[in-house]
């Protein structure tokens, strides 16, 4: 039997499953770091605001990273739907704090997907996905070194204007 | 043609000098390309079978699927849903694009 399906796909479906749900993570962090943009701007953290657009952006990025390679894999990506993301703070170390959780969050499902795409023998997959591995490592080391910078500095008198200064330094 | 999976209602077919797929739902047959019949797996894959014993969730217990574009359209009922998800699932494993003997999540 002439195999067209192989001949139009070549990732397995139960991947392009799994990476269509990391579309929908990429979306909702990017979301969230908008949400969290709007939450600096409003209460005067500007540099804190860039930050966090510019994270947006990347999210974004990301995802359509995954998207496209779903494209030239035969596959069908999915355009996700973004719902339920929160506005409310309650300070700026609240947010960073979200941030690495969020992270966190991203690198744990893109291991799982490392991980299903191994069991399945889905190379194109897994050496697709080394690229994100290390992006997230680098990710969360700079969230880790601003909560870091914040811990050191403190938010006590001119403490969190001080903490906006800082945080240009992870604006590349 | 060569048949790929036949489930208790439907079958899938492969037509090689075509390039198609070609899904016999009973009342009428359907010629797929790969990507129309990805959409339908999406779609078939995402139907809740928990809201069909919920009257809240789906009173009729019926689902409407709408396939290629909105070419065709079909009503099924629980059985027939059940039926068609497992047709599209055994149907990728035979296809050799799916490695799941269970229902994946979609």
């Amino acid at each position: 039997m002439k195999d067209i399906a192989r001949q139009s796909m070549s990732i397995k479906v139960e991947s392009m499953d799994l990476l269509n749900g990391q579309i929908k993570m990429e979306a909702h962090a990017s979301a969230t770091y908008l949400a969290m943009a709007s939450w600096c701007e409003q209460n005067g953290f500007f540099t804190s605001a860039k930050f966090f657009f510019k994270q947006a952006e990347e999210e974004r990025e990301h995802m359509m990273k995954i998207f496209n390679f779903l494209v030239d894999t035969g596959g069908s990506p999915i355009s996700p739907e973004v719902t339920n993301i929160n506005h409310d703070y309650s300070s700026i170390v609240d947010v960073f704090e979200n941030t690495l959780e969020h992270e966190v969050k991203v690198t744990k499902s893109i291991h799982n997907i490392v991980k299903k795409a191994r069991e399945l023998g889905d190379i194109a997959t897994e050496r697709f996905l080394d690229w994100f591995v290390m992006e997230q490592v680098e990710e969360e080391n700079t969230i880790r070194d601003i909560l870091d910078m914040i811990a050191v500095t403190g938010t006590e008198g001119v403490g969190l204007q001080m903490i906006d200064n800082q945080v240009a330094n992870w604006i590349e | 043609m060569v048949e790929i999976y036949r489930s208790k209602y439907y079958s899938l077919q492969q037509a090689v000098r075509e390039r198609a797929f070609y899904l016999d739902l009973g009342q009428k047959t359907i010629r797929m390309s790969l990507c129309q019949l990805l959409s339908l797996r999406h779609k078939v894959m995402s139907i809740s079978l928990e809201s069909h014993f919920d009257c809240d969730l789906n009173k009729h217990g019926f689902e409407v699927l709408l396939l290629c574009n909105k070419e065709h359209l079909f009503i099924l009922n629980t059985m027939e849903v059940i039926d068609l998800k497992n047709l599209v699932e055994h149907g990728f494993v035979a296809l050799g694009l799916s490695v799941a003997t269970e229902a994946v999540e979609v």
